[in-house]
């Protein structure tokens, strides 16, 4: 054990004496600072700006004066998605998506005004969020300090001694990797920082603890994998054209091929494009607005019979309202089955890709990154259908306030005068069928779940490589 | 053997440099067969929604011809942005931005911010495009290739012995360097044209492409030549090198992205749709000539017809439609420069960070950039005010739906 550690210490030493690994490392941490401090500033803010819109459109809508209830359903709400606490990590598809969604009657919108739309184009990967610099970054430190650990000891044909002496190549492999491990666990320190003030804000401290896991074995991965290159591979050169090919295939390469491949494998045809079809199913399914489309005669009969009266002005309530709730049910169901089907095909799209994560670790430590942050896809469309909820909700609502509160005949006649228009408008106590929404992130069961694909793919990975490691050091020759 | 010569077989015969080059050919040719294939999905996409678009508005028409204010409410009129031939190459901001609308007459600030966007993912982690490629790529694998050229020398103790036995020392190592910078312009080169050629791209734009990528590879050769005329070993050289990259190819378009955003000042996209919607939705309380008056301040020609009788007209409800953008437009108008002003920053300040520059520049020629976009938009507004030029005048003078006036209805072309 001591020999392990004083095979560890010795890689610390070197390190602390080399003024470019210092150099290296201190860079490093500075830009670890630099984005931790911009991404938490950015998302603290979007945190209160968010819940504050939230909260100003929610009062905007319950103080509108007397109306006709339909006017309410056009007038509309927005609701808005609040960035999870540990967006300060990782953003995820915060900014790529839309952040509001203006809801209304008889329309599904699209979230609205994605930051990257407005936002300076830079190319390449654009921002870097402190997940960003432990997933590219990093890495390249590690092979930067660590390529030479069995190398250098066989250039300074230090190596044969060493085994000469009765230390194990396993002991020595241990032992290195412990260096990079410890350094690893140095450089943890800023994310687990930033952990915490995701808990202080109301985060739970166990997926906060996870990221920070996922993490750190992936920074095991990348340790494992250069003491690994380091101790098989010859000379210092081929080390390091190595690590630097692998890093180029597994951060820049494979995850963008993953996309290629799943937007190959799995082409969606976009919102637009179901729309036309969505609106060739709608239309036998009549519009909503006119009470006289032949597609409502069905309901006329069924109400006629049930209030046993002869004519849609005997009865006790209103007809138009009757129209408008059972055509914007209809409609809903219709267009959640074509949300539910895009929604399946994005989930189908994004495990394509997430399953890349068994070539490229850096494509399952982001995906995992993502799941117990809260910011994955599955989180965008959990936002919308509880948008959905909220819009069939407040839309069915203010359709029954239609149906009861307004006669039909006041009704028919709102366009007579102007006193006719002020008598077929109901009183804004209606409007309080708007349910006051706050986005959550969701429960750490769910996430851990989510995540648990990508932290086994990193176990996997990690396992591998300290197998192959040990195995190949076990047989290590000077 | 000339000298020259020479070193283009010593180039031959170096398995490192042969794979480098390799994974260049492979990376350049896979990411313009990408392209391709994304560019002729888009293509496909705009002839699907056409062909739908046509159907539907013809059946729209049919069902809706008791008069014009009906016509308009329910026609949708399909606007797309059609991928260039040279898109293939850099598929820039499609992923982000619209480029296909469906519009119809109602206030347009409410529609033309509606974004068709493909899975969030995809844009979190970008396409794999040619211009992806020449940026990020095409530099790492010339530091692969150029940064033991005279460490890797020096350490084998052959260094001395070359600059002092070849005639000039200098066009030594400079002919060495020029057969790798030169091979691997040419593998990445030769995928593009031969894209370029199988869609149509023409040659300027190539040609243009081809210059700004050999100046960005000769960039990073002046940066290279800096660092390895230190007298460094070659790990240092190439660590060296790596941080370089990190710093111009990373680092610095992150800090150029925030400092322009953050210098920039841009409304709210949301603040927009606010506007419109509470002008839109205040004018059903407000008298009608408060409505009208601003209209016809716009559309004086309709001042003869601006009178409204009753409490429901079909002209009226446009007109605040109408007015309701008017008010919008301030706002809309700031977020449009501010996006444009934006972009010039980022256009000077990407001079810091040639891989950001060049990508940039990929994506103009391609017409996938920031200026494409904010093209696409004018362009549907100015659609959408041919409608109403061409809705307006039978609506407002009352007369009856003809066939053919229908013929007449523009297309977004």
């Amino acid at each position: 054990m001591s020999t392990i550690f004083t095979i560890a210490a010795a890689e610390w030493r070197l390190w602390m004496r080399s003024r470019s690994a210092l150099a290296a490392l201190l860079a490093v941490v500075l830009i670890i600072a630099a984005t931790s401090v911009l991404t938490a500033v950015r998302f603290t803010e979007e945190r209160e700006e968010r819940t504050h819109q939230q909260e100003v459109a929610e009062e905007t809508f319950l103080s509108q004066p007397a109306r006709h209830p339909h006017r309410m359903v056009h007038y509309g709400h927005y609701v808005f998605r609040t960035p999870p606490p540990l967006a300060i990590i990782d953003p995820g598809v915060d900014t790529v998506t839309g952040q509001s969604i203006f809801l209304e009657g008889h329309r599904q919108n699209t979230a609205m005004f994605a930051d990257t739309r407005a936002s300076a184009n830079v190319g390449g990967f654009q921002s870097l969020s402190p997940a960003a610099v432990y997933q590219i970054l990093i890495p390249l430190l590690l092979i930067a300090l660590g390529h030479g650990v069995f190398v250098r000891e066989r250039e300074a044909r230090t190596l044969a001694p060493l085994l000469a002496q009765g230390v194990s190549g396993v002991t020595l492999y241990v032992g290195k990797a412990l260096a990079l491990a410890g350094l690893s666990a140095a450089l943890l320190t800023p994310l687990l920082i930033m952990s915490l003030i995701g808990v202080t804000s109301g985060e739970a401290i166990g997926v906060s603890l996870a990221v920070v896991v996922a993490y750190g074995a992936f920074m095991l991965v990348w340790s494992a994998l250069i003491v690994l290159v380091s101790a098989v591979v010859g000379t210092r050169g081929v080390v390091l054209g190595t690590l630097v090919f692998i890093w180029l295939a597994w951060s820049l390469v494979t995850p963008r091929l993953a996309v290629a491949s799943a937007s190959a494998a799995a082409p969606s045809p976009g919102k637009l494009e179901t729309d036309y079809q969505l609106l060739a199913d709608l239309r036998e399914l009549g519009d909503g607005h006119n009470a006289g489309d032949p597609a409502f005669d069905a309901l006329r009969a069924n109400l006629l019979a049930e209030y046993d009266v002869d004519s849609v002005e005997e009865l006790p309530i209103n007809f138009r309202g009757a129209v408008a709730q059972a055509s914007e049910a209809d409609l809903t169901k219709v267009m959640n089955e074509y949300a539910e089907r895009r929604m399946a095909l994005e989930v189908r799209q994004s495990r394509h890709v997430n399953g890349f994560g068994w070539l490229s670790p850096v494509l399952a430590v982001s995906a995992a990154s993502r799941h117990l942050a809260g910011v994955d896809l599955e989180t965008h469309h959990r936002f919308l259908r509880e948008a959905e909820a909220v819009r069939f909700d407040f839309i069915e609502g203010l359709n029954k306030s239609h149906t009861q509160e307004l006669s039909y005949t006041d009704d028919i006649n709102r366009n007579q005068s102007p006193e006719a228009s002020r008598r077929a408008r109901i009183s804004p106590e209606n409007w309080t069928v708007l349910d006051a929404f706050r986005f959550q992130p969701a429960t750490s069961n769910q996430r851990f779940g989510a995540a648990a694909a990508p932290i086994s793919m990193l176990a996997v990975w990690l396992t591998s490589l300290v197998v192959a490691g040990v195995f190949a050091t076990g047989r290590l020759k000077p | 053997m000339s000298g020259f010569g020479r070193e283009l077989w010593f180039l031959w015969r170096d398995r490192a440099a042969k794979v480098w080059l390799l994974i260049g050919f492979a990376a350049a040719g896979l990411a313009v067969v990408f392209g391709l294939m994304e560019i002729a999905a888009q293509r496909e996409t705009i002839e699907r929604l056409k062909t739908a678009d046509e159907i539907e508005r013809a059946v729209t028409t049919e069902a809706h011809r008791e008069d014009w204010g009906s016509a308009a409410y329910y026609t949708f009129h399909l606007s797309y942005d059609a991928p260039e031939a040279f898109a293939f190459a850099a598929l820039g901001q499609r992923d982000a931005s619209p480029w296909k609308h469906r519009i119809r007459m109602l206030a347009l600030e409410g529609q033309i911010h509606e974004t068709d966007a493909a899975n969030p993912d995809f844009a979190l982690i970008g396409r794999f495009d040619f211009a992806f490629v020449a940026a990020m790529i095409a530099p790492l694998i010339l530091i692969m290739l150029l940064h033991d050229l005279r460490s890797g020398e020096r350490a084998s103790g052959r260094y001395n012995l070359l600059s002092a036995t070849s005639a000039d020392a200098r066009m030594l190592w400079l002919s060495r360097a020029a057969w790798r910078v030169g091979a691997l312009a040419f593998v990445l080169l030769v995928p593009l044209w031969i894209a370029g050629f199988v869609s149509g791209a023409g040659a300027p734009k190539l040609l243009g492409a081809s210059l700004a990528l050999l100046a960005h590879l000769l960039f990073w050769w002046a940066v290279i030549a800096c660092v390895n005329t230190r007298t460094w070993t070659s790990t240092v050289n190439l660590t060296t090198l790596i941080g370089l990259w990190l710093a111009f190819a990373v680092v610095a378009p992150a800090a150029i992205k925030a400092g322009v955003d953050a210098a920039i000042e841009v409304p709210e996209g949301g603040d927009i749709m606010l506007t419109q919607r509470e002008a839109v939705n205040d004018a059903w309380d407000l008298p009608q000539e408060a409505t009208m008056k601003p209209f016809v301040e716009r559309h004086p020609d309709m001042a003869p017809y601006a009178a409204i009788e009753g409490t429901f007209e079909w002209k009226w409800y446009y007109a605040f439609q109408q007015v309701g953008d008017q008010i919008a437009e301030p706002l809309s108008i700031a977020y449009r420069e501010g996006r444009a002003r934006r972009d010039a920053l980022a256009s000077r300040l990407t001079w810091l960070s040639p891989p950001a520059k060049l990508e940039r520049a990929l994506q103009r020629l391609a017409s996938t950039d920031a200026t494409a976009a904010l093209q696409y938009e004018d362009e549907v507004r100015a659609f959408h005010a041919e409608l109403r030029a061409y809705f307006y005048p039978p609506m407002f003078r009352g007369e009856p739906v003809t066939d053919a006036m229908l013929a007449e209805r523009p297309n977004f072309e």
